[in-house]
């Protein structure tokens, strides 16, 4: 281990003797597997490993970058890469790296994710799950994907740091009907605890009360979203608290620091903590990974910086540094007083969405959008269930639905689901009012 | 790229109990530059190179790959693809298609080398197109230009005995921009792409394009009206056409979906076995023919040879409005009993080759634009889109336009401020009544898979009209 630690401190010390003035290297040995299954069976499983630099210099505040793969030919890439500093432009909001030597916090990553036996074994136990809730004509697909990785890093302004990342994931979606389906995830940083018959049961669940539905009708309504749809509003949302996207307005918080842009009951922060999938100790400058709370009690405090961001902003680094530009890791909305079942109750007229996709914007900045809820969808009537539903659009406002929450559960889950419930989040059901839907004419 | 690492795998994996194997190597040089306002944020020049196994063993498939070139890993990612192949324990076996072997080198032609332009002259022409955003009378708060440049050869070689070699430059640019007036914003998105070299920048006029764009958005925040929602005619020009074709035409014909295998991420499709919609089944008109062609030279799409090795040809997807042929790699196609029509594309060695679009488009008729929209009374011409999105069924649609014109008596008005389409495939391609002989393609990046894998596509067509569709 010490010995990557070193070879990539040695890219740093090089590239310094070249002439940069700030260098960050950060190697990733990356285990990477993944099954895919569809129709009840596996149809392939696939490995990728990564071994792989990443490294981003500065030289007269021109900042370049390059990937170096297994540390081969370091001098020759180095040598390359100074050649275009010296003809890029300079970035005069450029604010450095992070500087200081830092602690971390001990990993608690688990190697075993990547050494299962026989993976598939999961799958079946969700796929089982499935069928013994919603009958054995259920079909079922889906993914189970395993991550491992070894992060070290070093910079030339003192931070230098070895990590473990693991993450196990198991997402399903199940159809009971053609049109009929559910899907859940079950996400974890380790396989202690990791179930995924918990996952096809829920799926299973959704897909079975979503059976014969009719398309649903127009309107302004009250929307139950549950945690996997919650996590698609919640990466939304956050992608947005990036300063960067501020920067060039794809975002709706544009000049909105300090001010009210939900309920007083709404808190929201980013935690790349333990049981995450997207755990990790440091950002890519190499500072210590932290809460930010980002929208507290209704106010939003911050956006998520890196040092550049930070210094444009007269802000400090929140630790959300990528390679170039601030990310979100991993997005926890704060517990609400609400049951589910009292949320439901709660409901003279409106829809519970259980999962989104294709979620586009006309404007960031202003906020307006659609995406298309799908799998169980059902219209709640006087605090029941009614129907299943197809067939419907969310077109809405992103400030406003922000807005309009009216609950939140005091349940939560850990989600994340391809691109659409990204980053990762720690999701509960939320209740928003006066929301569009809309359909095919 | 060392060939005899890709060679040594694939005996290696010959040595044992397989029914296929394959070993795709790829080896891509990549430049890459964001300009933030003016301001170069990062330029990331790399070299990403790797290699995967792919084998069938007992009806499963197993893929592995890695980035490390030695034969010690070679035998590892065999191994391991082997092994997950061997374990899959399918019911019902995987088979591929049958298919001749190839042995053969392509590339594309480069007019000027990518590789002869020096970064300084990349990073100042990029420049100069953001500085010619800030010289118009349009205040444009927000630039952001990002260039990738992509040298990508590679080498392809399975135990049927195919061996093929190939290099593809590919140049994209993207342009992300907020235009504020009197208190309000409107923003556009526009992207640029192209396979082979440097001439791209001058043949995509990137300056002009998003100069008009900034005008317009100007023109919607200070000009446009809403329109009266209703039934009437709808034109679309060849923006709005070209993404219509690649969402409710291109995906929903793609057969890994038809036959479940995207079930759970990227969805399934309307088009099923059994239901009201397959080949032969109408859904549109007769002037409605949407083919996908991977074989246009320099198209943002092309291949010569897809990444199974079969060799590319136009697929004929919805043909006088009736659903004719679907995209298929050498899985889907041995399911359905035919051949493969080469769709199966990858977006890098360490990601499954899985069936994907090339460039989607309407092919043209016999009327000028002028025509089309001369024989409209009352409607709207809707130039270009900005938000859109589809139901991962590919039937429930909707496009928001971005520039567009109320019609009136045949005759162009005022600009209408983001109408909205928002209509079945059924629907909108019945509704098609004529269609325009100029095609124009707009470059795409699609996205598929998990991980997902952006690819490189054109969307295209004519001016169409839609008679008698509701518009809001």
């Amino acid at each position: 281990m010490s010995e990557i630690l070193n070879k990539t401190e040695e890219i740093v010390k090089k590239a310094k003797t070249l002439g940069a003035d700030e260098v960050i290297a950060k190697t990733t040995f990356g285990k990477y597997r993944q099954t895919r299954f569809s129709n009840n069976q596996i149809d392939i499983t696939v490995a990728w490993n990564d071994y792989l630099t990443d490294i981003a210099l500065s030289w007269k505040k021109r900042v370049v970058a390059t990937q170096i793969r297994d540390f081969q030919n370091v001098d020759g890439q180095l040598k390359q890469l100074f050649e275009i500093a010296k003809v890029s432009k300079e970035n005069p909001m450029f604010g450095g790296f992070a500087k200081g030597k830092f602690k971390y916090a001990q990993s608690s990553a688990d190697k075993k994710v990547v050494e299962l036996g026989n993976p598939s074994e999961y799958i079946l136990e969700a796929i089982e799950a499935a069928k013994k809730e919603a009958g054995q004509d259920i079909n079922s697909g889906g993914i189970l994907f395993t991550k491992f990785e070894d992060v070290y890093l070093a910079s030339s302004e003192g931070p230098i740091g070895v990590d473990s990342r693991s993450a196990i994931e198991i997402s399903i979606r199940a159809f009971s009907q053609r049109e009929a389906s559910g899907h859940s995830v079950e996400c974890s940083s380790t396989l202690n605890g990791f179930n995924p018959s918990r996952a096809g049961l829920e799926a299973g669940e959704i897909a079975k009360l979503a059976r014969n539905p009719k398309a649903g009708d127009e309107g302004v309504c009250s929307v139950i979203l549950n945690p996997l749809f919650a996590g698609s509003m919640l990466g939304m949302w956050t992608s947005m608290v990036s300063a960067f996207n501020v920067m060039i307005q794809l975002s709706i918080f544009v000049d909105k620091l300090g001010q009210k842009v939900s309920p007083e009951f709404v808190t929201m922060k980013d935690n790349p903590a333990s049981y995450s999938v997207s755990n990790r100790v440091f950002d890519d400058e190499g500072v210590p990974t932290r809460e930010n709370v980002f929208i507290d009690r209704g106010i939003l405090k911050t956006y998520l910086h890196n040092t550049s961001t930070a210094k444009i902003f007269k802000a400090e680094t929140t630790g959300n540094a990528g390679l170039v530009v601030p990310n979100p890791w991993n997005v926890e909305m704060g517990l609400g007083n609400m049951g589910k079942d009292e949320m439901f109750r709660e409901t003279r007229n409106g829809l519970y969405l259980t999962n989104t996709w294709y979620t586009r914007f006309q404007n960031y900045k202003n906020g307006d959008f659609s995406t298309i809820p799908r799998d169980g969808l059902f219209l709640i009537e006087n605090g029941e269930i009614k129907r299943s539903l197809k067939d419907v659009r969310l077109s809405d406002n992103a400030l406003n639905m922000l807005g309009n929450i009216a609950g939140i559960s005091k349940e939560r889950k850990h989600v994340h689901w391809w691109g659409e419930a990204d980053p990762p989040s720690l999701a509960p059901y939320i209740l928003i009012e006066n929301v569009h839907i809309t359909k095919s004419k | 790229m060392e060939k005899d690492i890709v060679d040594y795998a694939l005996e290696y994996a010959r040595g044992k109990d397989v029914e296929y194997a394959e070993v795709r190597a790829q080896s891509q040089k990549l430049e890459q530059l964001m300009l933030k306002n003016g301001i170069l944020e990062a330029f990331l020049s790399s070299v990403n190179t790797g290699f995967c196994v792919r084998i069938l063993a007992d009806g499963g498939i197993g893929f592995a790959s890695t980035n490390k070139w030695t034969k010690d890993e070679a035998k590892g990612v065999v191994d391991l693809a082997y092994r997950f192949a061997k374990a899959a324990k399918r019911k019902d076996k995987i088979r591929f298609a049958e298919e001749k072997a190839v042995e053969t080198t392509w590339e594309v032609e480069q007019k000027k080398k990518i590789e002869d332009v020096d970064s300084e002259t990349k990073i100042k022409q990029f420049l100069e197109v953001d500085k010619a955003l800030t010289s118009q009378t349009v205040n444009v708060p927000a630039r952001v230009i990002q260039a990738i440049m992509q040298l990508t050869e590679k080498y392809f070689v399975n135990t049927e005995g195919s061996r093929i070699s190939s290099f593809v430059p590919k140049i994209a640019a993207f342009g992300f921009i907020t235009v504020v007036e009197q208190g309000k914003s409107e923003q556009a998105f526009k992207q640029f792409g192209y396979s082979g070299g440097w001439e791209a920048f001058d043949e995509w006029q990137m300056t002009e394009n998003l100069i008009h764009d900034v005008n317009v958005l100007k023109e919607v925040i200070t000009k446009a009206k809403a329109v009266k929602p209703g039934t009437m005619d709808l034109v679309c020009g060849p923006e709005v056409t070209g993404i219509a074709a690649h969402e409710s035409c291109g995906h929903p014909m793609e057969a890994d979906r038809i036959l479940g295998r995207e079930m759970s991420q990227a969805g399934r499709s309307f088009i099923y076995e059994g239901s009201s919609f397959w080949i032969g089944t109408r859904i549109g008109t007769d002037v409605v023919t949407i083919v996908d062609d991977p074989a246009i030279e320099h198209s943002y799409g092309y291949y010569k040879y897809d990444d199974e090795g079969i060799k590319a040809r136009r697929r004929y997807l919805y043909k006088n409005g009736f659903i004719n042929e679907f995209l298929h790699n050498r899985e889907t196609a041995a399911k359905l009993g035919i051949r493969s029509n080469a769709s199966s594309r990858s977006a890098n060695y360490d990601r499954e080759a899985i069936v994907r679009m090339a460039n989607t488009f309407v092919l043209p008729g016999k009327m000028t634009k002028e025509e089309i929209i001369e024989d409209v009374k009352n409607g709207v011409y809707m130039v270009s889109f900005t938000e859109w999105n589809i139901d991962d069924k590919r039937f429930n649609q909707r496009y928001v336009g971005r520039e567009a014109y109320l019609i009136e008596n045949g005759e162009l008005k005022h600009p209408v401020a983001r109408p909205i389409i928002e209509t079945t495939t059924l629907k909108f391609w019945s509704a098609v009544d004529a269609v325009s002989k100029t095609v124009e393609f707009d470059a795409a990046t699609c996205g598929k898979g998990d991980p997902m894998q952006g690819m490189s596509v054109y969307t295209g067509g004519p001016a169409i009209r839609l008679r008698g569709v509701y518009v809001k």
